[in-house]
């Protein structure tokens, strides 16, 4: 069996007004890095990114991405990510730049790697917090985040469910 | 991807928040603890519906209208929450597996066990919850699966009850005969005008069936014949049925002979009053002998299933019995009951109607084990209760019953067949009074001096060399014992008598004394004398009476029938094993009618082949008769044998030979749709091309538009030669062929309303086949009727004046080689050539691929078969091909590959040769040793071809089978 390799990005989104996060879509991002990627590597990077290129995930809240590159030419595109000044969506330009994270070879990994780091990034934040509410919440949060009977109780229903939706 | 977190963004269009909502577009975590709605501190109004799952594709040009739901400020607490939600769903989405396959998969290569899925304790502890509840739901998908396919053991099934109960289902449908176990054991069966019936044996007999035929004896269950009975006034009956009948074609219902009792008689029925157009089809009928004088009469009319769809409404229309009379509810009856008292307005279905009941109360409470037993359905088992069966006329008298299904009827042909009948019946001996019906017979003096006669009769019959020496149509009434109680023990061949008479004759006379071989002799001559006397006038009327006709005592026969199971029973109560029943069983009498059934009766050679007789019984007793009957060494036909009979008596068959019966409509059209289904079920390229053989329609014979176009150029003839008359240039044949030369006539032109005919006038066919007749033949006795008229143009035109719409049903045989060289009289004797035609239809076929991939092979088209072939005349000119002409008709539906489309062109001039007709059936003739084929042609074509052939070569045509290009010559013959 061959497998086809690829590398998983995973980018965090920065902007300097977070409501403009709220807008991003899969469409535009893919379309910001296939046309950042034509300008610094010509007609080549483009064609490399018509392969093996897609946005695996995107979260519009926390501004991350999975990007999905082929193995062979990951450095060339990742190359041309700084260059990202801008993406536009519906009509608006939002200014934002690309901070990639973590490389993966499969998206198992960076999944693992989001949680180590998301959790990491509330556990920062936790000390830092302004008044009592917020602490309380980055708390529950950081809370919700761990494996808990509950988290696994969840799970399962969520199985039943869906094993009888295949009835 | 499952279980994978799908994109957490706002959708691209406002509208669709709604329909999103119920995605729980934050993964599914977010059903549980979390829960979209606590993310952000906003309203939620705006928050869960934003979560919208899947990809959101499309750009949206008025992205103003997004700021209104967009928060408008962020806080510490929803940033963690954002961050806490992914993070729970990343953790689930990396917990789960994410392949599809079941859990034994998911287990790393050495943890898997043998028979994990059986046995849950072998999988980690972590997994078995959820194996255990991957078992259960299998072992409840498997136990429903289970339930639905549920089947009983063959063992129950084949209990003798369980047996019959799927036996009566299965006749529901598709009425059984009597002996349809037997056939289906034997034969290929079909599913035909709602019976079942043995089409031909699985085992390979063609010639041996010919051979028993032509030697000895073939059987056949004819069961599935309709009878109609008809009771009423003499003269009455005759009136109404006068009006279906006409005398043109042969002999009516009023024949003397038949209307006597003694002979069964055959006529062709009309609708009322249109005589000779619309004919329903052929019957037989049998008119039951005078009682004491009395005027009141009963007929039996015996129709093939098809007629009598056609045929009921019509006799109830003829007689005016629109009165249906409603079948009483009849209580039960049992068996041992007696009905002696004549009761004709009796349901006959009385036992069957019981029958059914039963059955349906059995199988309601089956598993009470209370209803009582089953029974075997006797009779049409099809046909309801309620429907009425008998008809009754207020004005007129006349009753009519249906009695379908009520009376077995075997056939046996071949000229040995009355000794197999002799060797199987034995006539009723007398018995004790009892209250059964013969012992009540036996009383009466008159009905045991009619019996005895009978019986004296039947035993001559054993003395005669050949059935076929009876006069046709013979009628003898009898009773029998029961024949299972003189079953052989092995299977017999039964030999005619006369042979042995006369052998133990010869053996006396060398060894005995001269006084007792005097004694011999004497009455040997007296038998003689009885012999010739049946031979010749056939049986008296006296002797035609059977109890038959009576419905009380049929019922009672059939009530009282004793079962095989009893019957062995007795048996081996027998002191010595296997000896007869010594006190014949009182229920073992059965009155039976014998009627003689013609052979070849038209042509000169092979006459009377094909003779035999045909056995009636009431109903119930079939197998009780068949198996004797079998064990006396008969071959068993099926429906293609009687076809094969027919076609070596020269006589037409009836659903294939009555194309103009509705009933013949019906059976081409089914004929048409089966040989399509065959010819489509072929590839392509395999398939015959019948354009380039010049096979206009091979599926079906279009003998309408043959009959009209033959009108047509009949017509045009006339008038040209009425225009020749005045301008007196060329004799009145010349013109004929220069018109079918000249003319294509378009199908357009001319639509008459009139249908075709079959010509069945005596009179007229008489002539005709006295014209086709070559005057000077080998081998062929002068014909029979001296004065014919000689064949000339103002003959030929009286006679299509009359005929003109008509076709005549013929007989082609092949010439033989010695034939051919008389014919030609050269050195050459090939036959002509077809030159292959050109598919105009390919290109376009062709044009249809390209344009659409789909093939027209759905299309239900109405081109069919004909086992035909075309008949071109021999003598006529070539014609110039008309194909060009008619190329450009109108866009076909559909088209199929190597068959015309549908509107035809004009059939006659299509080929080089004239086409006269097409063969309906064809085959080699083991009776005439040469190929035989039947089939009609149209009379205008044939007198004008006659007409233009000379006088030694008559009569003598071409043949072409449809898949081949050449023409062979063959004989017409017409025979009356």
């Amino acid at each position: 069996m061959v497998r086809l390799k690829a590398r998983y990005l995973l980018c965090e989104i920065n902007v300097s007004d977070r409501n403009h996060l709220l807008r991003l879509t899969d469409t535009s991002i893919s379309a910001a890095v296939k046309t950042t990627v034509a300008r610094i590597h010509g007609d080549y990077g483009r064609a490399l990114c018509s392969i093996g290129f897609s946005v695996k995930y995107l979260n519009a809240h926390t501004g991350t991405v999975f990007l999905r590159f082929p193995k062979r030419c990951y450095k060339l595109l990742w190359s041309a990510l700084p260059f990202i000044t801008s993406i536009e969506t519906h009509g608006q330009t939002i200014p934002c730049f690309l901070n990639c994270v973590h490389v993966g070879g499969t998206i198992r990994t960076c999944q693992k790697f989001l949680i180590r780091y998301n959790t990491q990034q509330l556990r920062r934040m936790l000390p830092k917090c302004k008044n009592e509410e917020e602490k309380q919440q980055i708390r529950k949060a950081i809370l919700n985040c761990s494996l808990t009977q509950g988290n696994k109780e969840a799970y399962d229903d969520e199985l039943e469910s869906e094993e009888d939706e295949e009835e | 991807m499952r279980n994978q977190p799908v994109n957490i963004q706002y959708p691209s269009s406002p509208l669709t928040e709604e329909s999103s909502t119920q995605n729980g577009g934050d993964t599914p975590v977010t059903g549980g603890g979390g829960g979209p709605s606590n993310i952000h501190p906003l309203p939620e109004k705006l928050n869960s519906p934003h979560h919208k799952g899947g990809w959101v594709r499309g750009h949206q040009k008025d992205g103003g209208s997004y700021d209104k739901l967009m928060p408008k400020y962020i806080t510490a607490g929803a940033f963690a929450r954002a961050r806490a939600a992914e993070v729970s769903t990343m953790l689930k989405a990396v917990r789960k597996v994410t392949s599809s396959c079941q859990l034994f998969a998911s287990l790393p290569n050495h943890m898997r066990r043998r028979a994990m899925s059986h046995n849950t304790k072998r999988y980690p502890r972590r997994l078995r919850d959820m194996a255990n509840r991957l078992r259960e739901k299998s072992l409840q998908a498997c136990s429903k699966k289970k339930e639905q396919t549920k089947r009983q053991s063959r063992k129950a099934r084949r209990r003798h009850g369980n047996l019959l109960l799927e036996f009566n289902r299965r006749q529901r449908k598709n009425v059984w005969l009597e002996t349809h176990i037997w056939h289906a054991k034997r034969f290929h069966m079909v599913k035909k005008w709602g019976y079942c019936l043995g089409d031909r044996p699985t085992y390979k007999c063609y010639r041996p069936c010919y051979r028993a035929m032509s030697n000895h004896c073939l059987l056949q269950d004819l069961s599935y014949y309709c009878c109609i009975e008809l009771q009423g006034e003499e003269d009455k009956l005759l009136a109404s049925l006068s009006q279906m009948t006409s005398k043109e074609a042969g002999p009516t219902f009023a024949a003397a002979l038949c209307i006597s009792g003694r002979r069964q008689g055959s006529v062709v029925l009309y609708r009322a009053g249109h005589y000779p157009s619309q004919p329903l089809g052929p019957v037989t009928f049998l008119w039951r002998p005078r009682v004491h004088g009395s005027t009141h009469r009963q007929l039996w009319i015996w129709a093939h299933p098809t007629i009598k769809q056609d045929l009921l409404p019509e006799l109830q229309s003829v007689c005016q019995c629109c009165e249906a009379v409603v079948p009483p509810v009849v209580p039960l009856v049992t068996p041992a009951e007696v009905i002696p008292t004549p009761e004709p307005e009796r349901r006959p279905e009385n036992t069957p109607e019981a029958m059914q009941i039963h059955r349906t109360k059995r199988k309601r409470n089956c598993k009470d084990a209370s209803g009582p037993p089953a029974k075997k359905i006797l009779g049409d088992g099809k046909r309801s209760p309620s429907t009425p069966v008998t008809w009754r006329s207020n004005s007129t008298g006349i009753v009519i019953n249906d009695l379908t299904m009520e009376i077995v009827r075997y056939r046996l042909i071949g000229p040995q067949s009355h000794s197999v009948l002799a060797e199987t019946l034995e006539a009723a001996t007398d018995c004790d009074p009892s209250t059964l019906w013969w012992p009540e017979h036996c009383k009466d003096e008159s009905k045991m001096n009619l019996h005895r006669q009978q019986v004296d009769i039947f035993n001559i019959l054993k003395d005669i060399y050949s059935s076929g020496e009876l006069p046709s149509g013979t009628v003898l009434g009898l009773t029998v014992d029961d024949p299972r109680l003189t079953l052989p023990t092995k299977r017999v061949k039964a030999l005619p008598c006369v042979k042995q008479l006369h052998m133990s004759l010869m053996l006396m006379l060398v060894i005995q004394a001269h006084a007792m071989c005097l004694c011999c002799v004497f009455l040997s001559e007296v038998d003689e004398e009885k012999r010739r006397e049946l031979m010749l006038r056939g049986v008296p009327e006296l002797c035609c009476q059977s109890f038959l006709w009576e419905r009380s005592i049929r019922d009672n026969v059939t009530d009282n029938k004793i079962s095989e199971q009893e019957l062995n029973r007795m048996r081996s109560e027998v002191l010595v094993p296997g000896s007869r029943l010594s006190p014949t069983p009182l229920q073992g009498r059965v009155p039976i009618l014998l009627v003689h059934q013609p052979g070849k009766q038209v042509g000169h050679e092979m006459n009377s082949w094909g003779a035999g007789w045909d056995l009636l019984l009431p109903k119930g007793w079939g197998m009780a008769f068949w198996v004797p009957l079998v064990y006396r060494g008969v071959r068993i036909g099926g429906l293609n044998m009687s076809l094969k009979h027919s076609q070596n008596k020269a006589s037409p068959h009836f659903p294939h030979d009555y194309p103009d019966c509705p009933a013949g409509i019906r059976f081409q059209e089914e004929q048409e749709a089966e040989l399509l289904d065959k010819f489509k079920r072929r590839p392509p390229a395999k398939r015959t091309n019948y354009i380039k053989h010049g096979c206009l329609a091979p599926f079906r014979c279009p003998w309408q538009q043959l009959a009209e176009e033959w009108e047509l150029i009949t017509r045009e003839g006339r008038e040209e030669r009425k225009r020749d008359s005045q301008t007196q240039t060329k004799t009145g044949a010349d013109t004929v062929t220069e018109v079918e030369m000249t003319s294509h006539p378009d199908i357009t032109v001319t639509k008459p309303p009139s249908r075709f005919a079959v010509l069945r006038n005596r009179k007229s066919l008489r002539l005709l086949s006295g014209w086709c007749r070559p005057t000077t033949s080998k081998g062929q006795r002068p014909c029979r009727v001296g004065e014919v008229p000689p064949l000339d143009s103002s003959a030929a035109t009286s006679f299509l004046t009359e005929h003109g719409m008509s076709l005549v049903w013929v007989r082609l045989s092949l010439l033989s080689k010695e034939d051919l060289r008389l014919l030609s009289n050269k050195s050459d004797c090939s036959s002509p050539q077809e030159p292959p035609h050109k598919n105009h239809f390919n290109s376009r076929l062709k044009c249809r691929k390209k344009g659409s991939k789909k093939l027209a092979t759905t299309s239900s088209s109405d081109k069919t078969e004909g086992s035909g072939s075309d008949l071109p005349s021999a003598s006529e000119p070539n014609l110039t091909s008309v194909e060009d002409a008619k190329s450009s008709s109108e866009t076909p539906t559909d088209l199929i590959f190597g068959l015309w489309p549908d509107p035809l062109p004009s059939i006659t001039s299509h080929c080089s040769r004239v086409t006269l007709g097409w063969v309906t059936q064809g085959d080699f003739s083991l009776s005439a040793g040469c190929g035989e084929a039947l089939g009609f042609i149209s009379v205008a074509g044939l007198i004008s071809t006659l007409l233009n052939q000379p006088m030694e070569h008559r009569g003598t045509l071409l043949l072409r089978n449809p898949t081949s290009l050449s023409y062979r010559f063959a004989k017409i013959n017409i025979e009356v």
